[in-house]
């Protein structure tokens, strides 16, 4: 089970994937609104897994990603998605993601991305 | 955990905001604002709606959100232009949205007759864009991935064949090789795969694959990684080791030595030097803020207010015993009480962008249709007002600033032709004035008529010839206020929606604020709202009126003076009083606290411009109180607006000046 942090511009996004990880036993450690916040939230927590939204205001998910594995190449993101973002993903894999879960989510699927990363 | 309410009203509620943000961002996109700036804002709008319109299972919505995400990320890459076609089918698709959240909160389902449309519509936008870019499409994946490993590099470690399969249910098969293959190179270096690496991650395959790889971590690890989400391994060969090459690494060969040691991370790009920096500065913006349910916050305040009452009830009991710890203790208690309630009263204060934030539209449209051109200008939007007063102000401002274009703005020909500039300018404006908030439209139209009014008034029967012929000009504007009063030559489907000026009156003054126009004929109108900030709480002025309490607000006020008897004068029923050199109607509110005996302290009072007097014995001083309304039991008692408990646990009626004047 691990410490997780929570990247979606909006709370509703947020509030359903706190409640399928918090089913899942996970430890929902912080939440963040955007990019810059997600860095900034996960310099401060150094959560185990980062769920992180793709399409976000100020600093998209992609460049928070990076940002994070820079100053923690171990750090274990998930990148947060909807069809037809395949290329955005593919960019987020060969930044250093290590997993993606897709919108809608499905709560067993994503409970078992979370623990395949986290075991890795 | 939260409940399938929970969740619509928070899916709502954030839908409400990202379609507004549309469909302002839509209206800046028209006026060729920041281009970019728009776009990307409505892209990522239309995205997030997307997204959890999905999440909720609104199928019609998600679909017709997608749509018109192809048609934004279109104009994004500069292969559409923006014109005002397409802007009305955006709009008109926003529209779709707005009702379908409004079906969605009220609990209905949604049906896809409306949207069905739009969408086609949608889509023959982007396929008419797709046949003609069909040609010259990018490839699918960027091909600069990794480089297979050489053959060469083979080193003697064991080399594993996997042979993998991705769950037929994948919905990116080709992101789930690739993160496959990434994971596998942590623990080792892959030398061929089949189909070829290329094939894998542009998704071109179909059944398993197979892998070669080399590796120390070991079989445990290998079957891990290759046992993730949505991959299942079929098969895992035996480790053999690579022929040609002696099982122990030869201690001189120091390039290699390196190798056995975990892959390093793929690389990643340098950081983008800015991002640290802002994100220290925007650190926790919108987490600090919660949602929280209006009545869970009326519920709190109603919390509030018996705290005060019983604080008030314990006073009385402590005065009764006298025990000085305990007075002081209940002065603390009492000092947080005050600190509680002020708080509450902030906590419900929202900006008055949440409805000025709809007025753009409603300006587009209402000039569209009218065939005039209007600039509109928001300022003060970040005033604040009671949650409670916002949604009833709401009707009142969006009738006046369809007014305002309806009947105030004239066409562009006909402010040519008067040497005004061809586009007309409206402006809302909103301040806080000392204890109140002062919002303010102003038009630079054609303004009011007196004359006509004063004819449309006399053949409405509203106003007697006589009357008319001496009634002054603010006089004549304050018709338009009267119910059955309509300027426009003809009722239009944009004003006229059997909603008057009347009604907006009236529902201001039910928020006790008041309305107030200037206009001059060739220059424009103004119309002015002055409300307080807040109904729950005002200041008031407590008096005894035969050794009764009663609270006046203090907005009502005028002044307070003694009276001389032989200032006051009977007329007919009733009395008037000179006070300086004015005559002013005198109530002594005997029906509603029985006849006074001697009382000679005046309350001067004004409503709406007018004033008049009341008899008071004497005049206890200003305090801020909660004014309750009157329960639905006792009904509506006319003269008292409601009642408030101050400190003392007393119950006091609060007087409703406007039905004395």
């Amino acid at each position: 089970m691990g410490r997780i942090l929570i990247v979606d511009d909006t709370m509703f996004m947020r509030t359903l994937l706190k409640n399928i990880l918090f089913s899942g036993g996970h430890d929902i450690v912080g939440e963040a609104a955007d990019g810059a916040e997600a860095v900034a939230r996960y310099q401060e927590l150094k959560p185990d897994l980062v769920t992180m939204d793709v399409v976000m205001p100020k600093m998209n998910g992609i460049e928070a990603l990076k940002a994070i594995k820079a100053a923690d190449p171990a750090a274990k993101v998930i990148m947060c998605t909807a069809v037809g973002q395949e290329q955005m993903v593919k960019l987020a894999v060969k930044s250093g993601a290590k997993g993606y879960i897709v919108k809608p989510f499905q709560a067993p699927k994503v409970l078992e991305e979370v623990k395949s990363v986290l075991s890795a | 955990m939260f409940d399938e309410e929970g969740y619509r009203k928070l899916f709502v509620e954030e839908s409400r905001e990202n379609h507004e943000n549309i469909v302002n961002n839509l209206l800046a996109l028209e006026n060729g604002d920041e281009q970019h700036v728009a776009i990307d804002e409505i892209f990522r709008s239309a995205h997030t709606l997307k997204g959890m319109s999905a999440s909720m299972g609104f199928d019609v919505m998600e679909h017709l959100c997608h749509s018109m995400e192809d048609v934004f990320s279109l104009i994004r890459n500069g292969r559409r232009e923006v014109t005002a076609s397409l802007t009305d089918l955006l709009l008109t698709c926003t529209d779709a949205i707005e009702g379908m959240l409004d079906a969605i909160e009220a609990g209905e389902t949604l049906s896809d007759e409306q949207s069905a449309s739009l969408v086609q519509e949608l889509q023959a936008f982007t396929e008419e864009e797709e046949r003609g870019e069909q040609e010259s499409s990018p490839g699918a994946a960027t091909s600069a991935g990794i480089p297979p490993e050489q053959a060469d590099d083979v080193d003697g470690r064991p080399l594993y064949t996997l042979t993998v399969a991705v769950d037929p249910s994948s919905t990116m098969k080709d992101v789930r090789a690739m993160l496959l293959l990434q994971n596998l190179e942590d623990i080792g270096t892959i030398h061929a795969t089949t189909p070829s690496r290329e094939l894998l991650e542009d998704g071109k395959f179909d059944g398993p694959f197979e892998i070669l790889i080399e590796s120390e971590a070991g079989e445990d690890a290998l079957r891990t990684i290759a046992s993730g989400t949505e991959i299942s391994l079929l098969a895992l060969s035996a480790p053999q080791s690579v022929p040609d090459a002696p099982p122990m690494i030869p201690p001189a060969v120091s390039e290699e030595t390196q190798a056995p040691e975990p892959a390093p991370e793929p690389q990643i790009e340098p950081p983008l030097p800015q991002a640290p920096r802002t994100a220290k500065i925007e650190k926790s913006r919108e987490i600090k803020n919660i949602r929280v349910d209006i009545q869970r916050l009326d519920r709190m305040m109603n919390l509030v207010e018996d705290l005060v009452i019983n604080r008030g009830r314990l006073e009385q009991i402590a005065k009764k015993h006298g025990i000085k710890e305990f007075d002081e203790a209940l002065s603390m208690v009492g000092r947080s009480v005050s600190d509680l309630q002020n708080l509450m009263m902030g906590i419900r204060m929202i900006p008055l962008e949440r409805i000025f934030n709809r007025l753009p539209r409603v300006v587009r449209d209402v000039a569209n249709h009218d065939g005039k051109v209007v600039e509109f200008t928001i300022e003060g939007g970040e005033t604040e007002l009671d949650r409670s007063m916002m949604d009833r102000l709401s009707d009142p401002l969006l009738h006046l600033i369809r007014n305002a274009v309806n009947h105030g703005i004239e066409t562009p020909e006909t402010r040519i032709a008067a040497g005004k500039p061809r586009k007309g300018a409206l402006q809302l404006t909103a301040r806080r004035d000392k204890d109140n908030v002062v919002i303010e439209i102003e038009d630079d139209g054609a303004g009011i008529d007196p004359e006509k009014l004063q004819k449309k008034g006399v053949g409405k029967g509203l106003i007697t010839p006589e009357a008319a012929a001496n009634a002054t000009k603010d006089e004549l504007v304050g018709l338009l206020f009267e119910p059955g009063f309509s300027t426009a030559e003809t009722i239009t489907d944009i004003s006229g929606r059997g909603v008057g000026l009347d009604v907006v009156k009236k529902t201001i003054e039910s928020l006790k604020g008041t309305i107030k126009v200037k206009t001059e004929v060739g220059r424009g109108t103004k119309f002015e709202l002055v409300l307080p900030p807040t109904m729950a709480i005002i200041d008031v002025m407590m008096v005894h009126i035969n050794s009764r309490r009663c609270a006046i607000p203090i907005s009502n006020v005028v002044e307070v003076a003694q009276t001389r008897p032989e200032a006051i004068h009977r007329i007919g029923n009733s009395e008037a009083i000179l006070l300086r050199d004015q005559t002013l109607p005198m109530h002594r509110l005997e029906d509603m606290f029985g006849r006074a005996g001697k009382s000679d302290t005046l309350v001067v009072l004004q409503n709406d411009g007018r004033r008049c007097c009341i008899v008071v014995d004497s005049v206890d001083g200003q305090q801020e109180v909660v004014v309750k309304p009157l329960s639905r039991i006792a009904g509506n008692c006319r003269g008292i607006s409601g009642i408030t408990i101050p400190g003392d646990g007393d119950v006091v009626p609060v007087l409703d000046v406007s039905t004395m004047i």
